[in-house]
């Protein structure tokens, strides 16, 4: 499976944007540009994905207003942009292309969040892919470690083989921007499962204390929010090897929204959550029902948190039992704790006790 | 040795003075380096406005400082102007007698209630540095200037003079001064910046003295400069008696002994202001006074019992004896104009309000509020608002938080007129300055500092309605220019961006720019009133452009109707729209039917009046659609300006030939509508006319 356009469909896909504004101008209407509403409360399950996807609630954003008015203009820019990169077989950072507006005149953007979301405006309309659009992130992907083998294309595109723990230092393996098909390919592993980690901190502590051998497991460091080549390698490790995914975060409202996003799909990329999206990763904690059975060194929650977390029940994505489950009980807890907090009894203590117990709930140790 | 015996005897004759000096220093001003640096600054300055005032000339001020020696802190401070100058014979009197001039019995608004004039400035010089003050002074009448150093004698409270002499005073051009005075001086003190700075105290004063031209140039070389913004002088003061309700003690003990009346009749009746031949008469009978006493022989007990019936506290026949009001033609209040004049040049923004108070009387003082605001770009719009407070023309600058004005501005809820304000109350918050005058006979301050005006509700509650009414003013005009904004952006919208959408979506698809008229009349489906109004520095003339456009998919036709100040005395040139005047102040054109899409602008020039006096125009409409940028003229309103107008012509008939008269008539009477109708309507009629004159 591939998410992938071809440059073709890519610029046909633009265009149509482009000729809904020309027509309703010949037609002497404001032009428009239509598209899905991104808030929580257009996503919704889509039983053949098994993720979470934008429903079909639309809004029109026209050009009677003078904000609304350059949002249109600057979607045309970035149109311009977007064919010239193809044509010339180049690509940008958003953060380039927020630069190059500079050029843009009326239709310069005000802020880099401004392009960000404008790229994801288009990507949601036109169903294309960043990727296709040749713009990249800044942000980069995550680490990994583990006996997992892959091939990567190089810049000189040739293909390099790459074992995730003999072939790289103690940071692990970089994974690159883009994780489809025709830059990586999965190889071969002899591991169990993959555990996903949130903090650096944690991630190097199960190096150190040699989880991944003993447990036979990849590990990966989210850093907080993953980007989206993090949740889309995996996506891939996780189907095209039938790995279990599990997941290790602090026990906050947060983790939660992380976990979310990787496992339901995220609202803001909605349009994509069924290449992004492991509708099989499992929540491995920490719960708020750790934090007390574990008699964790806890934070009390701050109204920002409670807000977080009375908003997620009544997120589509927790509308599970189990997740009503939790959330209620860390509310009712009023705490929330970190995963170094496990560091109370000792460095060894998350390798020897507590995640051996907590997988062995799931099976899977 | 003899040196130093002759030194300290010296030092022994100026014990005396020195000590008056140091147990005065801080109501003097003279109580740190930095404050006695202002205070020189002050007397020599505000010398030179009376003197220019009291000449009728229009007053151009330098001021100079040089540092002298940096570790020792000496300054030279040399202040000029072309005042009328001192005659010779004089000279010696003016800056080398202690309280000379002091003026009891002229009753009137003068700058000169503070500190112990020049003298003071003289002899601080020669107590720190013991330099002498060097005097140039020419008058118009002789060729040469009289040059001369003033020393003080400190054992007989009398000048020194040395090296008098005569020489030819050129100007920097190399012609000849033709009047004026210069006083250099040596002394010991600091130069430093920010809110109490000689700097802060030549703006404020220019602020309030547009007549005046003030350069000064500081120690670091650097040359500030506030030109004249009218060739007006302040209306000439007249000084008026004292009042008996405004009297003390100890001044009415001073008149009586200094007294040459024969009769305390006649002294009463010619002494003071609001007494009558009768009520002088009622007055001795309630304090038990002969009428045929002779004021010289009053005893202490006759002085006590005669103020308590000035106050009201002896009556005849359990009567309050009844005195007349002061007059209150002896203020000089800056006007409106003025103020808004001499804020914009100073502070550079956009929105100026102002507003003088009709003169009223407290205590037996008659006092005159006035304020302004300014308001927009250049300011800070999170910090607290700059205040400007003055009293008979001169800058306050310390003691802010203690002074009457202030507590005046802080007793207002500002939040209604869009400053931000903690609570309500307290200094306002914003891009903004509020200047507060106080004019009066008699300036009640808290302390002998002279830095801040003592409570007092009358005149707490005069300030407060004037700050108000200028709240009003200022929460009109930023609701105007929000909508401006939108307007603007509207204008942005299809003039800019919809044509940018157009071109560039064409160019994507490389089709042909398609016609852009449909969409625009959809987007905006309105008719839109623009306008400006702008000096033009060639023509000297305020040119406005009005323009209307019909987005709409109809044909529109209105009468539109603009402000004009027509009462500032500005005349209309160059309006080839022609129309027809609808009120004073207000003129109206009769358009031709708009097709949609169709734009019409009307132009003219306003003449006769100077930079900054009109800056905005309001526009009105008549018709039936909404016009944006417009506002629907009130029909009732202008009938009821229409009715009020065809009163003042008819009182202005008698004294048509006298403009000044009329000018002062208009500034003190002027009735608002707003006084008949019990709504607060003065705020609407306050815009049809632009500045009012007063509401």
């Amino acid at each position: 499976m591939s998410a992938s356009h071809t440059p073709e469909e890519t610029k046909a896909a633009l265009h149509e944007v482009v000729t809904e504004m020309y027509d309703k101008i010949v037609k002497g209407e404001p032009p428009t540009m239509t598209l899905p509403v991104r808030t929580k409360n257009n996503i919704g399950f889509d039983e053949k994905l098994g993720v979470y996807k934008y429903g079909k609630k639309r809004s029109v954003r026209d050009a009677t207003s003078l904000g609304s008015a350059k949002q249109l203009l600057r979607a045309l820019h970035v149109v311009e942009f977007i064919e010239e990169m193809i044509d010339a077989g180049k690509s940008s950072t958003l953060r380039e292309m927020y630069y190059i507006s500079e050029g843009w005149g009326l239709g310069k953007f005000s802020s880099q969040n401004e392009s960000n979301n404008l790229a994801e405006d288009l990507e949601v309309v036109t169903k294309c892919l960043r990727e296709d659009f040749k713009l990249r992130p800044e942000e980069d992907g995550a680490r990994m470690i583990g006996n997992l083998t892959l091939r990567e294309r190089n810049r000189r595109g040739e293909w390099m083989r790459i074992n995730a723990r003999d072939d790289v230092g103690d940071s692990g393996y970089g994974v690159p921007y883009n994780v489809e098909e025709e830059k990586i390919e999965l190889l071969e592993h002899d591991i169990n499962f993959i555990m996903a980690i949130e903090t650096g901190g944690m991630f190097d502590r199960l190096i150190e204390n040699g989880f991944d051998e003993a447990y036979k497991c990849g590990l990966v460091h989210l850093k907080g929010q993953p980007a989206r080549s993090t949740r889309r390698i995996l996506k891939r490790m996780s189907e095209e090897w039938d790995l279990p995914v599990v997941v290790f975060l602090d026990g906050d409202p947060w983790s939660f929204r992380i976990f979310a996003s990787i496992a339901y799909g995220a609202i803001k990329t909605a349009h994509i959550s069924e290449y992004l999206a492991t509708p099989s990763a499992t929540y491995l904690g920490i719960t708020a029902g750790d934090i007390e059975a574990y008699d964790l060194p806890s934070d009390d929650l701050s109204t920002r948190d409670i807000d977080a977390l009375k908003a997620e029940l009544s997120d589509p994505r927790f509308a599970d039992g189990w997740w009503q489950e939790q959330i209620n009980m860390m509310l009712e807890l009023g705490k929330k704790a970190e995963q170094q907090s496990l560091a109370k009894y000792g460095l060894d203590f998350v390798t020897d006790t507590y995640l051996p117990e907590k997988l062995a709930e799931l099976g899977l140790a | 040795m003899a040196g130093t015996a002759e030194r300290m005897a010296k030092n022994q004759k100026q014990v005396a003075i020195s000590e008056f000096f140091e147990k005065n220093k801080h109501f003097l001003g003279f109580d740190s380096l930095t404050r006695s640096l202002i205070t020189a600054v002050k007397e020599a300055v505000d010398n030179s406005l009376d003197a220019c005032e009291e000449g009728r000339i229009l007053p151009e001020i330098k001021v100079k400082i040089t540092k002298i020696d940096d570790k020792k802190n000496i300054i030279e401070l040399q202040t000029e102007d072309n005042g009328p100058g001192i005659p010779k014979r004089s000279i010696e009197k003016v800056f080398g007698q202690l309280l000379f001039g002091s003026r009891f019995h002229a009753i009137r608004q003068s700058r000169g209630q503070q500190g112990i004039g020049i003298t003071g400035v003289v002899m601080y010089s020669q107590l720190t540095t013991g330099q002498k003050t060097h005097v140039r002074s020419k008058i118009a009448t002789e060729t040469s200037a009289a040059i001369v150093d003033i020393g003080l004698d400190t054992r007989k409270n009398k000048a020194t003079k040395t090296n008098e002499g005569r020489e030819l005073w050129e100007n920097a051009d190399g012609t000849l001064k033709e009047h004026g005075l210069e006083i250099t001086c040596r002394m010991k003190a600091k130069y430093q910046r920010g809110r109490q700075s000689v700097y802060q105290y030549l703006r404020m004063t220019s602020i309030v003295n547009p007549h005046a031209d003030i350069t000064f140039e500081d120690p670091d070389g650097e040359v500030h400069h506030w030109p004249r913004v009218t060739e007006r002088l302040p209306r000439k003061v007249e000084s008026i008696k004292p009042h008996p309700h405004g009297i003390h003690l100890g001044t009415l003990q001073r008149m009586c002994t200094e007294s040459t009346d024969s009769r305390m009749t006649s002294f009463l009746y010619k002494n003071f202001s609001g007494v009558s031949s009768r009520a002088a008469k009622e007055l001795l009978a309630a304090a038990e006074i002969q009428e045929k006493a002779k004021p010289k022989t009053m005893k202490p007990d006759h002085v006590r019992a005669l103020l308590e019936a000035f106050q009201g506290e002896r009556m005849l026949n359990g009567k309050v004896v009844k005195l007349l009001n002061p007059p209150t033609n002896c203020l000089s209040p800056i006007e409106e104009l003025l103020i808004k004049k001499g804020l914009s040049k100073t502070i550079d923004s956009r929105f100026v309000t102002t507003m003088t108070r009709s003169p009223t009387v407290s205590q037996g003082n008659p006092y005159q509020v006035e304020v302004g605001l300014i308001f927009g770009n250049g300011m800070a719009a999170d910090k607290p608002v700059e205040i400007l407070r003055f009293a008979n023309r001169v800058p306050l600058m310390y003691q802010q938080g203690g002074c009457l004005l202030t507590k005046a501005i802080e007793s207002v809820d500002w939040r209604q007129y869009g400053l931000d304000q903690a609570g309500g109350r307290g200094v306002p918050k914003g891009p903004a300055a509020i200047l507060v005058h106080l004019a009066s006979t008699n300036v009640q301050f808290t302390s002998e500092a002279k830095e801040a005006l003592a409570d007092n509700g009358e005149v707490m509650d005069e300030v407060r309605k004037a700050m108000l009414e200028m709240g009003r003013g200022l929460r009109k005009h930023l609701e105007k220019k929000k909508k401006m904004v939108k307007v603007q952006e509207k204008f942005e919208l299809v003039n800019d961006i919809i044509p940018a959408i157009a071109a560039k979506s064409a160019a994507i698809l490389d089709r042909p720019i398609p016609d852009l008229a449909g969409s625009i009349t959809r987007i905006m489906g309105a008719v839109i009133a623009e306008s400006t109004t702008v000096w033009n520095k060639e023509t000297k003339q305020t040119d406005v452009a009005i323009t209307l456009f019909n987005y709409t998919s109809r044909a529109r036709a209105y009468t539109l109707l603009a402000s004009w100040p027509e009462r500032e005395g500005a005349g209309m040139e160059a309006n080839k729209t022609g129309g027809r005047k609808e009120a004073t102040g207000v003129w109206a054109w009769k358009l031709e039917t708009l097709e949609p899409g169709q734009t019409y602008t009307i132009t003219y020039s306003l003449s006769g009046l100077e930079k900054g006096d009109w800056t905005e125009t309001d526009i009105f409409y008549r018709g039936s659609q909404e016009v944006i940028g417009a506002s629907k003229m009130d029909e009732k309103l202008l009938e009821e300006i229409r009715r009020q107008e065809a009163r003042t012509e008819e009182d202005q008939l008698e004294d048509v030939s006298d403009q000044q008269a009329s000018e002062a008539e208009a500034s003190s009477e002027a009735p608002p509508p707003a006084q008949e109708n019990e709504q607060p309507k003065s705020s609407g009629q306050q815009t049809l006319m632009g500045y009012g004159s007063d509401a």
